[in-house]
C-alpha cells in the first residue's frame, strides 16, 4: 500500500521529455511508492547550486508502485521561468529532490454528485488525476480543457482512461480545436442550460490561471454550483512554515490569510476572496 | 570517542549548537514528520505577539539571486494560543524551544515576555529587535544602541527566562548595538536578521512585494552575516548566536570559528526540511575527522 505520509525523498529521473514543445513530463523513481489525493503537489528540485534557491511546486500527475517495493511519481509542467527551465534540462539518471505529498487535494468523497472538471493551460495536470480517481469510482463526470491554441492542449495519450468520448470538451481561444473560445465561456454556457436541481448536484473541480478560476467561481456562485479551485502561488517551503503563499479567504464575515500549501491548494471557491 | 556537541549559552546548556531560526520553522511541530525535533539544540518558534496578527497581503515572497526576500508581516497565532496549544506539544515531543517575541510597543513586548515566563518548558525568550517588515515589529527599537538598550532592559525586568536579543544587520555599527544589549542585561545576542531589500518588475513597473521592501535571506547574505557575527563576538562577552545563510555543516562551522556559541538555520529549512539534522550530523562528522573532543576546542579559533 503506497504511503500518503508527507516525507522528503531522493528520487532519480527516469524520463523528462518535452511534448508538443510546451509541456514536459517528468517521471522519477522513488525509494517507495507514494499515495496522493488528486490536487496534492510536491516540491521539486534537482539543479545544482543555490540559484534559484527554492524548489518548485508541481502537481502530482500520477504515481505508481514499482518492482521491489519501489515507486514512481510523474509530473507535467510548463517552462515558465528559470526554475522550470533548469528542471527541463535535467537528464534521466539525474537525482531529484522531492518533498511530497503536500497540501489538501480535491474532495471527491460525496456520493451522487455530478462533476465537471475544468482545466486551463497546464491546469490539466491537477485535473487529470481527479478524473482518473472519479473514473475508478465510476462517478459521473465531464471534463473541459482550455488552451490558447490546439498545440497547447495536452497530448491525447495523457487523457485518463474512463473519460467517455463526448464527455471531454476541448476549447481553444483561436478555434483551432473544439469549442471556439475560452473554457470559462464553454462552462458558463453549459451551466446556463442546467435545471436548478442539476445545478445543485454539480461540483466543479478546477485548476488554471487565477482570472479563469475567478470568472468560473463567479459563474458557479450565480448558479448555486459548488466549486473547488486548485490555486497556484509563489511558495518557499510548500509545507506550511514560510507563510509566503497565502491567499485571502472569507471566514465568518472576516477575511484571513490562509496558506495555499497547507490549507490549500484546493479551496472552496466561495471562500476565496477573488 | 563521540565528540561533545553540547554548548552553553549563559545558564542554558544545549545538547548541540544547531537551532532553527524564527520565522522559518513554524512552531516546530511542522517538522515532526521529517525527523525527531528533540534532536535540535533548540527550536526558535515564529515570532509571537500579544494578539494574533494577520500579516501582509500577498505577494509576500520573491526569489532573488541565491536568496529570497520576504515580507510576511509577522503573521502568527498570538502568545496565548502558543502557550495553550503549541508549547505543551513541543514539551511532549522532548524539544528544547525558545519563543521569539515582538510587540508594537515596549509594553507589549513586556506583556508577551511576562506571559511566557510561566511556561516551565520554555528555554529562552528571543526578542525580535529587528523585523524589517512591520513598522512596529522591532526595527523602531532595533536600529540604534539606545533603542536596543531600552527594549532589552524592559524585557529583562519582565521575565526570569534567559533573554536573547535578535539584532538587525541594518545598522552602521553592529558591535555597539550588541554591546547595548549586553549592557542592558541580555543573556545572548542572535544575529543577523534579514537585510532590507527590494525587487521590482521592469515591465509592469510594480514592486514585487506588497510591502514594497522585504527582508533578504539565504546564502546571498552569508558573508555579511559572518562579518557581523565576527565583529559582535569581539565586542561582547555574552554568547553570540550566528545566523545568516547557513545551509551546510561547513557554513555552521564557519560561524562557530569566528566566535559564535551556536547557530540558527533559517531559509535552508524551506529548501530542505531535513537540513538542520544534516548540519548537525555534519558538524559531528567534522569534529571526529579533526579528532576534536568537542565544540569548545574549535569555537573562536579563527587563525588571523
Amino acid at each position: 500500500m503506497p504511503s500518503s505520509r508527507m516525507r522528503t525523498a531522493e528520487g532519480r529521473i527516469v524520463c523528462n521529455e518535452g511534448h508538443g514543445g510546451i509541456f514536459y513530463r517528468l517521471e522519477a523513481a522513488l525509494p517507495d511508492p507514494v499515495g496522493f489525493v488528486p490536487g496534492q503537489f510536491a516540491m521539486v528540485s534537482g539543479w545544482p547550486g543555490n540559484d534559484p534557491l527554492l524548489p518548485r511546486p508541481l502537481a502530482i500527475f500520477r504515481s505508481a508502485a514499482g518492482p521491489k517495493g519501489k515507486g514512481t511519481v510523474e509530473f507535467v509542467y510548463k517552462v515558465v521561468g528559470r526554475g522550470t527551465a533548469l528542471l527541463s534540462g535535467l537528464h534521466p539518471g539525474a537525482p531529484l529532490s522531492l518533498t511530497l505529498p503536500l497540501g489538501r487535494g480535491f474532495d471527491l468523497g460525496k456520493e451522487g454528485r455530478l462533476y465537471w472538471l475544468v482545466g486551463g493551460g497546464v491546469g490539466f495536470s491537477s485535473v487529470f488525476p481527479a478524473a482518473a480517481a472519479l473514473a475508478r469510482k465510476r462517478a459521473d463526470f465531464e471534463m473541459f480543457l482550455g488552451s490558447r491554441t490546439r498545440d497547447q492542449l495536452p497530448p491525447k495519450e495523457w487523457t485518463p482512461g474512463g473519460t467517455a468520448p463526448g464527455r471531454l470538451h476541448l476549447c481553444t481561444e483561436d478555434g483551432t480545436a473544439g469549442f471556439f473560445g475560452r473554457v470559462t465561456d464553454a462552462v458558463t454556457e453549459r451551466m446556463g442550460l442546467l435545471s436548478a436541481s442539476e445545478a445543485s448536484r454539480l461540483t466543479i473541480l478546477s485548476c488554471g490561471p487565477w482570472e479563469m478560476l475567478k470568472e468560473l467561481a463567479l459563474g458557479a456562485a450565480n448558479r448555486g454550483v459548488e466549486m473547488q479551485a486548485a490555486l497556484e502561488s509563489h511558495m518557499a517551503c510548500g509545507f506550511g512554515v514560510c507563510w509566503g503563499c497565502v491567499v485571502a479567504l472569507r471566514e465568518d464575515e472576516k477575511t484571513a490569510y490562509r496558506r495555499v500549501c497547507k490549507e490549500g491548494p484546493v479551496f472552496d471557491a466561495r471562500e476565496v476572496v477573488w | 570517542m563521540k565528540p561533545d556537541l553540547s554548548v552553553t549559552l549563559g545558564s542554558l546548556r544545549l545538547r548541540n549548537p544547531v537551532m532553527s531560526a524564527s520565522g522559518t520553522f513554524g512552531y516546530g511541530l511542522e517538522f515532526a514528520p521529517f525527523y525527531d525535533i528533540s534532536r535540535l539544540g533548540a527550536i526558535v518558534v515564529k515570532g509571537l505577539s500579544l494578539a494574533p496578527t494577520h500579516g501582509n497581503p500577498p505577494g509576500r515572497i520573491v526569489e532573488t539571486a541565491s536568496g529570497m526576500l520576504n515580507a510576511i508581516g509577522l503573521q502568527n497565532i498570538g502568545v496565548e494560543r502558543f502557550i495553550e496549544d503549541v508549547a505543551p506539544r513541543l514539551a511532549d515531543a522532548g524539544a528544547t524551544f525558545a519563543a521569539n517575541i515582538y510587540g508594537r510597543t515596549v509594553e507589549e513586548y513586556e506583556e508577551v515576555a511576562r506571559r511566557l515566563s510561566g511556561l516551565p518548558s520554555l528555554a529562552a525568550i528571543e526578542v525580535n529587535a529587528s523585523c524589517p517588515n512591520v513598522k512596529e515589529g522591532g526595527i523602531a527599537f532595533g536600529s540604534s544602541p539606545e533603542g536596543v538598550s531600552r527594549l532589552t532592559g524592559r524585557v529583562r525586568n519582565a521575565t526570569d527566562k534567559p533573554v536573547w536579543v535578535k539584532l538587525s544587520p541594518n545598522v552602521s555599527d553592529i558591535g555597539s548595538v550588541a554591546q547595548a544589549a549586553e549592557g542592558a542585561g541580555a543573556d545572548a545576542v542572535s544575529l543577523v536578521n534579514t537585510l532590507v531589500g527590494m525587487a521590482v518588475d521592469h515591465r509592469t513597473r510594480r514592486p514585487k512585494l506588497s510591502n514594497v521592501t522585504g527582508g533578504l535571506s539565504g546564502p546571498a547574505i552569508k558573508p555579511v552575516a559572518l562579518r557581523m557575527v565576527w565583529e559582535a563576538c569581539k565586542r561582547v562577552k555574552i554568547p553570540v548566536i550566528g545566523i545568516g545563510g547557513i545551509q551546510t555543516a561547513a557554513d555552521a562551522l564557519e560561524f562557530l570559528l569566528v566566535g559564535a556559541s551556536a547557530v540558527q538555520v533559517g531559509t535552508a529549512n524551506f529548501r530542505n526540511p531535513g537540513v538542520c539534522v544534516e548540519i548537525l550530523e555534519g558538524i559531528e562528522a567534522f569534529l571526529r575527522e579533526e579528532r576534536l573532543s568537542g565544540i569548545g576546542e574549535y569555537r573562536g579559533k579563527l587563525a588571523l
